[in-house]
């Protein structure tokens, strides 16, 4: 992507006692901001979309100033043109589906091509209060496409529905990032959706960027695991399968020369899928040879010990991949771990889940 | 039961001057509305104050001092009768002013209410899909809020059609001219006339039934 589309942040809003202040360029077509509640990610889009006026500092995208506190620029929000789909939805109770997208005075056919991507051409003439939770998000992603906007501030879209409900909206957005050219910018506490969706993300802790990079990356980095406790994320690795068995009802996927077993996915050999394991779900063990259910016994070794509140966290280095487990005091006590001590980490297979399609 | 001439003017004068009160008065209701309800300025709590000072007030006082605002000397009447040349005290239209003043704390009141109990955030969402201030208000905040408005223009309505202090000082009682309901059952009941004060009491009593009906009919979901 080309300049013109850059948005440059750099601000600082006092709230109270909180403070947010970002120096940062966003690139990418997809960008996400990552954090726990309150960490400052709603201050950051108010500020963005205009609805929040910051202390000092400078908003542009692309060549546009859109806040200057030296020059005395401050665009109002209906100037701004941003798309803001907020985690609540905020569909207008008293419009119907339709009047609601054409609120926003829409190019017609990037309405056309919203309904069409987010498969919401049968509710149109339906009120919001009639729409499941997950139905009346696709249509606040609708509504704020169609007004073309510069870009798409998505405030946590997927945070007040159920897991099951996520999964099935996450391919919506990347249907909407391949169709639409409008870059996004998505805040979000869960790692699963940053690294669904976004090219570059950025931890954002106290209201201030702690880290950026690829969201892979910053997962797996160890630098990460006081944000990954934060955020009570779950580990997600991307997988080549190497085979696949329906009639046992597994898949075998290929972690460096170890292997790791799945639930059985209609998947062809080699390609890659994504899997999520919770921190909890991985439990530590000394010896390989246990006679356990449990159809996985990793080989890694401790990176790092993190004692936090009433768990003990650990990054567990598997081939190259990190791993961040979460067990009791009293079993880090008992099995006397440390920092490089190889241990074995063991998995059901029925406690990893494959992610989105 | 026949109903009079003086009664009768007397029902239509207040009936008269309870729309034409709401009429003038909706359109500062909405603004103080909005206003207390959707901002926040210095002077605020000043602002709150004043519009509700009538409520508090008994309508006598509020009645006393219009009289002294309004009268030929007064600050307002004074001016007023310099330059148009006309008197407003114990008018048609002093009937009006004391009325609207009344009636407006319980107009406001109902329209911050409604106001109060539409998110900040559609709003937001309107200002983010292009739409300015004025049209935010239009499409979102007058439309999600109306059953609040409705239940202050009824509420206030019913009020004007029973004001008595405030009227009584400033327009006086006169038959025909200033004389609303309330002040006509109060002379009935003073001479005596039994048979007026029972229909007009009958009148004002199923007149402020329907109104309160009608509030609730909106403003329950």
């Amino acid at each position: 992507m080309g300049d013109s589309t850059n948005i440059r942040l750099n601000f600082r809003k006092s709230l109270g006692s909180f403070s947010l202040e970002v120096n940062c360029t966003l690139r990418t077509k997809v960008s996400a901001f990552l954090g726990v509640s309150g960490s400052g990610k709603s201050t950051l889009l108010n500020c963005i979309s205009g609805t929040l006026t910051p202390d000092e500092g400078e908003i542009a995208f692309g060549d546009e100033v859109l806040y200057a506190s030296a020059s005395g620029i401050n665009l109002p929000p209906e100037k701004r043109r941003f798309g803001y789909v907020f985690q609540e939805g905020y569909l207008f109770p008293h419009l119907t589906v339709a009047q609601n997208i054409r609120y926003g005075q829409p190019n017609p056919r990037k309405s056309t091509d919203a309904i069409t991507v987010l498969e919401i051409g049968e509710f149109l003439q339906q009120y919001p209060k009639e729409l499941s939770g997950g139905q009346r998000q696709r249509v606040a992603i609708a509504r704020a496409l169609a007004m073309e906007p510069r870009m798409l501030l998505m405030d946590e879209p997927l945070a007040s529905l159920d897991s099951a409900l996520k999964d099935r909206i996450i391919p919506y957005l990347h249907h909407v990032k391949e169709v639409f050219e409008t870059p996004i910018l998505y805040v979000t506490h869960a790692f699963s959706e940053a690294m669904a969706l976004a090219d570059e993300a950025f931890l954002i802790a106290d209201g201030a960027i702690m880290a950026s990079g690829e969201p892979h990356q910053l997962l797996t980095a160890p630098s990460a695991m006081p944000i990954a406790q934060m955020t009570g994320v779950e580990n997600i690795l991307f997988l080549p399968v190497t085979a696949s068995d329906k009639a046992r009802g597994l898949t075998a996927l290929e972690i460096g020369d170890q292997s790791l077993i799945i639930p059985y996915i209609d998947v062809e050999v080699d390609e890659v899928v994504p899997v999520a394991i919770r921190a909890e779900d991985i439990m530590i063990s000394l010896d390989p040879n246990l006679a356990i259910s449990a159809r996985n016994i990793l080989l890694g070794k401790i990176q790092c010990l993190d004692v936090k509140g009433d768990r003990t966290w650990l990054s567990i280095l598997v081939e190259w991949h990190h791993l961040a487990v979460k067990i009791t005091h009293e079993a880090r006590e008992q099995l006397q771990l440390r920092e490089d001590l190889e241990v074995y980490c063991v998995i059901k297979a029925s406690a990893i889940n494959r992610l989105w399609d | 039961m026949r109903i009079t001439p003086t009664e009768v003017a007397a029902l239509s004068l207040s009936i008269k001057v309870a729309f034409l009160s709401l009429v003038i008065m909706l359109p500062p209701g909405l603004l103080a509305g909005w206003l207390l309800a959707k901002r926040t300025f210095p002077g605020k709590a000043l602002l709150n104050t004043f519009v509700m000072w009538p409520l508090v007030l008994p309508p006598i006082v509020s009645g006393y001092l219009l009289l002294i605002l309004l009268g030929r000397h007064g600050f307002i009447g004074g001016l007023i009768y310099r330059v148009f040349g006309i008197e407003i005290v114990f008018t048609p239209l002093a009937v009006v002013i004391a009325v609207s003043v009344i009636s407006f704390p319980l107009l406001v009141r109902g329209i911050v209410t409604g106001m109060e109990s539409v998110p900040v955030e559609l709003e937001n969402a309107a200002r983010t899909l292009g739409a300015s201030p004025v049209k935010v208000f239009w499409t979102i905040t007058f439309p999600l809020a109306y059953r609040g408005i409705i239940g202050g223009t009824i509420l206030g309505f019913s009020k004007s059609l029973g004001e008595f202090g405030a009227t009584i000082m400033v327009a006086g009682n006169i038959p025909g001219k200033t004389q609303t309901m309330a002040l006509a059952i109060f002379s009935a009941v003073h001479l005596g006339e039994d048979a007026s004060v029972y229909r007009l009491v009958f009148i004002a009593t199923v007149v402020a039934f329907i109104a309160l009906w009608l509030t609730e009919r909106f403003t329950l979901r």
